[in-house]
């Protein structure tokens, strides 16, 4: 038990440090926090959500007159690629200044990050053996997300962190959809799909933080 | 523990705000002791004083690491600190009817 004088337990100029400050400070300490350790803020997720939606339904856009379906113009890739690019870079960087500081649980650990790599080679070699042998699905956006949204359910089920399963869970759900959906309509379904988890995650993040 | 259950290590503003911050990491996480100071924009003394209140009581544990000449501090709150927060968070309720 602490007998000290102490002088900090005075706040504002000079009275008691009651219950309902406490309580107010407790609440805004809190919510700051949890926002500053975030690695995927809700903004982050609405913006990257929008992002998608657009570039994936511009592609969408482009190859749903296709007869035959002959895949994203010279034009789209850029704006993928673009797209790819500066969603990495924006996740890379606030998750780094999220976790500045922070060892533990907060890290993906060496041995994840390697699994998660590992899974996205594969999903690429798999879809790349499967479309030389004439396998339609093989060349659709969506069949991608199948193998690399496994392993992030997995991972996530390890590390008991349900929110992440549903997202793994609901990116392998767009892959499997995306197969039924033609090689044009996979591109609606990834663009639809992933925008709709991304704001479900937001929506989830947001209402987690003000809990 | 005060008349009003409150407890005393961490029923002071700036303890407070150290208690809560570190209880918004997953549990065993730790925290640099630089990273603390910025997010709660204390002195390192203020910051050393409080923590090693916390410290004595068991509620978070510190390890000091060396990298070269370079030396990092980092916290954690123990299980007991996580607890002694419920508890006083439960207080707080209770005094507050429902918060």
């Amino acid at each position: 038990m602490n007998t000290t004088p102490d002088t900090t337990t005075t706040v504002g100029n000079g009275g008691d440090f009651g219950p309902e400050q406490a309580a107010a400070l407790l609440g805004q300490t809190t919510q700051q926090a949890r926002r500053k350790f975030q690695p995927s803020p809700p903004w982050l997720l609405v913006t990257r959500a929008v992002m998608v939606l657009a570039a994936l339904g511009a592609i969408w856009l482009s190859v749903r007159g296709q007869h035959p379906y002959r895949g994203p113009t010279a034009a789209d890739i850029p704006v993928l690629v673009a797209f790819i690019a500066v969603n990495f870079a924006a996740t890379v960087g606030i998750r780094r200044q999220a976790t500045a500081g922070v060892s533990g649980r907060s890290r993906f650990s060496q041995g994840e990050i390697t699994v998660l790599v590992l899974a996205f080679a594969a999903a690429v070699v798999a879809m790349a053996g499967l479309r030389a042998a004439g396998v339609d699905f093989a060349t659709y956006p969506t069949s991608v997300l199948v193998v690399p949204g496994l392993a992030w359910t997995v991972l996530m089920a390890a590390r008991a962190n349900w929110r992440g399963l549903a997202t793994g869970l609901a990116i392998v759900v767009i892959g499997i959809v995306g197969a039924f959906a033609g090689p044009a309509g996979a591109w609606a379904v990834a663009a639809v799909g992933l925008c709709v988890m991304l704001l479900g995650s937001a929506a989830a993040i947001a209402w987690q933080q003000r809990a | 523990m005060k008349d009003d259950g409150l407890d005393p290590l961490i029923h002071v503003p700036t303890r407070l705000k150290i208690v809560a911050t570190l209880a918004a990491l997953p549990d065993g996480d730790t925290l640099s002791f630089t990273r603390l100071q910025d997010m709660l924009e204390l002195t390192p003394g203020n910051l050393i004083i409080q923590l090693r209140k916390l410290e004595e009581a068991g509620y978070l544990s510190s390890e000091k690491t060396r990298n070269g000449s370079a030396q990092k501090t980092t916290v954690t709150l123990t299980r007991q600190g996580r607890k002694a927060l419920d508890a006083y968070t439960q207080a707080l309720r209770d005094l507050l009817g429902g918060l």
